[in-house]
């Protein structure tokens, strides 16, 4: 380490490198109620898929369309969530906010 | 273009991602969809926009590198999250123009490395694609991977400036922020979409039984191709369903009267007819994002990795190779989601087990940056800081520190007390990007570890010999710390400290402390003893292998050796930092010792030589360039130029200098502005060169001091300019009074070189006064001073005032024979030595397409903020933009600019 590498040698990477298949975190129990979501989708996902979106339920309807629901911790997650459903090819139906409900 | 050895060479850029992917075996020609992007009149922009699995890349690759197109050429980018970094990004778009066209973007990336702002970085990318001479085609792939709000501001920025032969092609999983509705109605847009990559019932017909063999009956394919709606990946799941069943028909029904989602019905479909050990297999390697064999078998704990993948391949279960030797490979992402979901659901706690022999593996195969990462997704952050703090010494010593510090930023906090050479470790990485704040509680950590009597405990210590190193290394960083804020003495004091500490045998520690030493020294002047410390410093920082701090330290040495007048020592100096290089790649500091050889050759008037080594850093390429490189070498050039009798190149060079000007911690003894106000008197612009001295503020008698020596020089030069009699009283005796103070001063101060210079303007300036003898009498002295060391232009610079000076001085003695020899340097016409490569601008008569944008908006009665606001550039870049309008021009402001514009028909 030399003085020519005290100064900014260039831009410091702020950007952080997503490492995807991370197992996903357990979803936070004690919530301020506001965040719960759901999202509905096209096409049944199985109730096994729960462990890939972070430990919300998935519950598949009669009509052809599945409900992913549960508490999501803030808007970038939402964002993530809503990100890996595009990245599969998974058509959105429809985006709910649900006040807050006795866990 | 660098090496890999692990010598200072700078991170090579990934080749694989400027190449569109191979293309893979059984997939479709799609005739309808490449006919229409290969319509002749390509837009501005092209947007293939659809998710994952509609076949966007294969299109791309199709369409615009695996046919032939007439007169158009194209470059590829395939983007990953890395690039959101602004450097990153461009740095690679101007590698794959490069590819094209090989000077494209250089300017560019040397405003990149300088921190410019990033619009006056596309503007100059814009410039250089203005003169690019056929049709070119830029492809962007996965575009949706950038999520900077900046860099999709400089993308819409690039859009809107096109120039007409070149166009812009994006792949992405959404719709880009970009003005998309204005290109639309514009017709300036063409997009493809989801709805039109879906495979046709006749295209799937074809994939079916054509390209998969499958032999379907057309209502199958119908079938099918309503269920999928034509999407791809869909497809390719299905195809592979049916390969080998007795009962395609069958298989559709039910897969048509089901609801599941499609890819996830499929994959199960395929992953339940597979023997159980391989469908094991299939979703324990889902964790890795590239595999091959031996990484397989560690994973999985089995054996035959190579063979099963060969197997997998051949029956085309979504692998795609990564190589020509099919021995890397990776999943269609669409198949290890659906895995990854399944053993995570089936088994969540032997997906971090899965990841620690990954780890270990790649620390085995000698690749820490993937055994960090595994560790990390493992969530085993104590086996991960071990690999950093192992893999740290030669992040540094590669300059690698960016991806250092990432890695460090993601470990929890609560690691590094007890890891004194983990923490020094991110000590380095924070200073390296100027972020000191946390720094002196780390540093404190750290001591606390190297107190003989606090311990009982003892540290987690991995890498031995850093930490034993430790002590010297903490003194380093602290003169680092002392230097920044400016305490000279305290930065000597811990630098000497160090220079105590460190073993002898400790190289890097020795050259560190030394050069901190050497350069808190010139900055007070001492360049004696600051020469003696950068010599021990190279010596030390040679044997510790890190290459471009040794040219770094050349740098300062040479500097120090060129103001003492030793010119023949800065050129071995120089010269002695090539050959090192020479012996390691193309090194950063490379390009730096060629403009340092540039410079003192130009001083000895010996222009072909320095053009050749100015030509010879040029061909470097901006990689092998320190942070002062781009204006030095653009101060070089206008040296050259002016030389040649070319005034305006070289006021257009020093102008540029300006914009990029830094000094990387080294003193600011020669401020490009000072330069120019020099080169600003040689054109005769006095107006000017009187702006600058009101602007530095400095005055004739000010307390002199080696850090505005030049500067005071420069102010004497314009003193002698300025008319004399009138309110300003004799200019010309300030200046001669300043000028005997500046003599004496760099006497004492050993600046031999300064002297000879302070020689020169003071026999101008007794000439000027009258005073023939006294006149002559410095001269003689200057030209004694400068015969041993071959200073030429000092004198030929002036010889229209100089010459008859000069010639009175040829009657005597060694002084007259030095006078005999400058006079006819100076005589002889000086040889156009050509333009250097990287000088593709447009003549000086012309302006630029920048310079006419803005010229168009002097027009109209906006004001300079708001113009710049309108062509979203800064206001800095507006003013230099303005600045060069007016000198091309011949003008001296913006009426008068317009009025001129207009009667040239501009």
């Amino acid at each position: 380490m030399t003085t020519h590498q005290v100064s900014s040698y260039g831009p410091s990477v702020t950007t952080e490198n997503p490492t995807p298949n991370t197992a996903p975190e357990p979803p936070v129990a004690d919530h301020d109620p506001g965040s719960q979501y759901e999202i509905r989708v096209a096409g049944h996902l199985a109730p096994r898929w729960s462990a890939w979106f972070d430990g919300l339920t998935v519950a598949a309807g009669h009509d052809g369309t599945t409900v992913i629901r549960g508490p999501v911790a803030d808007q970038a997650a939402l964002h993530g969530l809503i990100q890996k459903l595009r990245d599969m090819g998974i058509t959105l139906i429809a985006l709910t906010q649900i006040p807050g409900e006795p866990t | 273009m660098s090496a890999g050895d692990g010598s200072d060479a700078t991170p090579p850029l990934l080749e694989t991602k400027l190449h569109a992917p191979r293309r893979r075996r059984e997939l479709v020609e799609r005739p309808r969809l490449t006919a229409r992007l290969a319509e002749q009149r390509l837009p501005s922009l092209t947007l293939v926009s659809a998710p994952a699995g509609f076949g966007k890349t294969t299109l791309l690759a199709d369409a615009f590198t695996s046919t032939e197109r007439e007169g158009v050429q194209t470059a590829w980018l395939s983007l990953d999250a890395g690039d959101n970094d602004p450097t990153v990004f461009w740095s690679y778009v101007v590698a794959a123009l490069q590819k094209l066209e090989p000077d494209t973007g250089n300017r560019a990336l040397s405003l990149l490395r300088a921190s410019q702002p990033l619009e006056s970085v596309v503007a100059s990318l814009l410039n250089d694609l203005g003169d690019l001479p056929g049709e070119t085609v830029l492809v962007l792939d996965d575009y949706h991977v950038i999520e900077s709000a900046e860099l999709h501001e400089t993308m819409t920025f690039l859009v809107e400036h096109l120039p007409p032969q070149v166009h812009l092609v994006l792949g992405s999983r959404a719709d880009p922020p970009l003005p998309l509705a204005r290109l639309r109605a514009r017709g300036d847009l063409l997009e493809v979409r989801a709805a039109d990559l879906r495979f046709t019932a006749d295209e799937a017909a074809a994939y079916f039984n054509d390209a998969m063999g499958l032999h379907l009956k057309a209502n199958d394919v119908d079938a099918l191709e309503a269920r999928t709606e034509g999407w791809i990946a869909a497809l390719q799941l299905a195809a592979l369903s049916m390969q080998g069943r007795d009962d395609p028909s069958g298989f559709i029904a039910g897969f048509a009267g089901d609801d599941r989602f499609v890819v996830d019905y499929l994959a199960e479909e395929v992953l339940e007819r597979q023997p159980g050990e391989l469908r094991t297999f299939l979703l324990e390697t889902s964790i890795l994002d590239r595999f091959t064999g031996p990484l397989c078998d560690a994973v999985t704990g089995g054996r035959g990795g190579k063979a099963t993948l060969e197997r997998l391949d051949r029956a085309n279960m979504f692998l795609v190779a990564l190589d020509d030797r099919r021995l890397w490979y990776r999943y269609h992402h669409l198949f290890a989601d659906v895995l990854r979901a399944r053993l995570w659901d089936g088994q969540p706690e032997r997906v971090d087990e899965l990841h620690r022999r990954a780890s270990a593996w790649y620390e085995a195969a000698g690749d820490p940056p993937e055994a960090i990462a595994h560790a990390m997704a493992g969530h085993d952050v104590e086996r991960a800081a071990e690999l950093i703090e192992l893999a740290a010494r030669f992040m540094f010593q590669t300059r690698q520190e960016a991806t250092a510090r990432r890695w460090l930023m993601a470990l929890p906090d609560e690691l590094f007390p007890a890891r004194p050479v983990l923490s020094i470790a991110m000590v380095g990485a924070l200073m390296v990007s100027g972020e000191i704040a946390g720094v002196e509680t780390l540093l404190q950590g750290i001591e606390r570890w190297l107190d003989p009597v606090a311990n009982a405990a003892t540290p987690i210590v991995f890498d031995h010999r850093e930490f034993a190193s430790l002590p010297a290394q903490v003194e380093v960083y602290r003169a680092a710390l002392a230097l920044i804020a400016g305490d000279i003495q305290a930065t000597i004091d811990h630098a000497s400290r160090a220079l105590e500490l460190a073993e002898p045998s400790d190289h890097l520690r020795q050259g560190s402390a030394a050069a901190l030493v050497g350069l808190a020294q010139w900055t007070t002047g001492d360049l004696e003893s600051a020469s003696r410390r950068y010599t021990e410093s190279i010596a030390s920082l040679t044997a510790a292998g890190h290459i471009s701090d040794v040219l770094g330290c050349s740098i300062a040495l040479a500097d120090i050796q060129i103001t003492q007048g030793r010119l023949g020592e800065a050129m071995r100096t120089y010269q002695a930092g090539l050959d090192l290089a020479a012996a390691h790649g193309v090194v950063r500091g490379t390009a730096d010792m060629h403009v340092g050889l540039t410079e003192v050759l130009l001083e000895r008037n010996e222009l072909g030589a320095a053009m050749q080594h100015l030509d010879g850093s040029t061909q470097l390429g901006e990689q092998a360039g320190l942070p002062q490189h781009p204006y030095r070498w653009r101060v070089a050039l206008a040296g050259i130029r002016q030389a040649e009798g070319d005034l305006a190149a070289a006021l257009d060079l020093l102008s540029e200098a300006e914009g990029v000007y830094n000094t990387d911690m080294s003193p600011p003894v020669r401020p490009v502005v000072a330069v120019k106000a020099r080169a600003l008197l040689a054109a005769g612009d006095l107006a000017a060169a009187r702006r600058w001295v009101t602007e530095c503020g400095l005055g004739p008698d000010d307390d002199l001091s080696y850090r505005h020596e030049y500067e005071h020089i420069s102010l004497a030069r314009v003193l002698m300019a300025m008319p004399n009699g009138g309110p300003e009283g004799r200019p010309v005796d300030d200046a001669i009074r300043l000028l005997t103070r500046l003599l004496a001063a760099a006497d004492q101060g050993q600046r031999a070189g300064s002297a000879i210079e302070i020689l020169i303007v003071l026999a101008l300036a007794h000439q000027a006064r009258g005073n023939v003898e006294a006149a002559e009498a410095a001269l003689e002295q200057a030209l004694a001073r400068a015969e041993p060391e071959g200073y030429i232009r000092l004198f030929a610079d002036e010889m229209q005032t100089l010459s008859p000076l000069l010639r009175a001085t040829s009657t005597n003695g060694v002084a007259g024979d030095y006078a005999q020899l400058v006079l006819a340097a100076a005589s002889v016409a000086p040889v156009e030595t050509g333009h250097p490569i990287r000088e593709a601008r447009p003549g000086i008569d012309e302006l630029s397409e920048r310079e006419l944008d803005v010229l168009r908006l002097l027009r109209s009665d906006l004001s300079g903020p708001e113009i710049a606001r309108e062509l979203l550039i800064s206001l800095n870049t507006m003013r230099t933009h303005t600045k060069n309008i007016y000198m091309k021009l011949g003008v001296n402001n913006r009426r008068e600019a317009v009025t001129r514009a207009a009667a040239l028909g501009l």
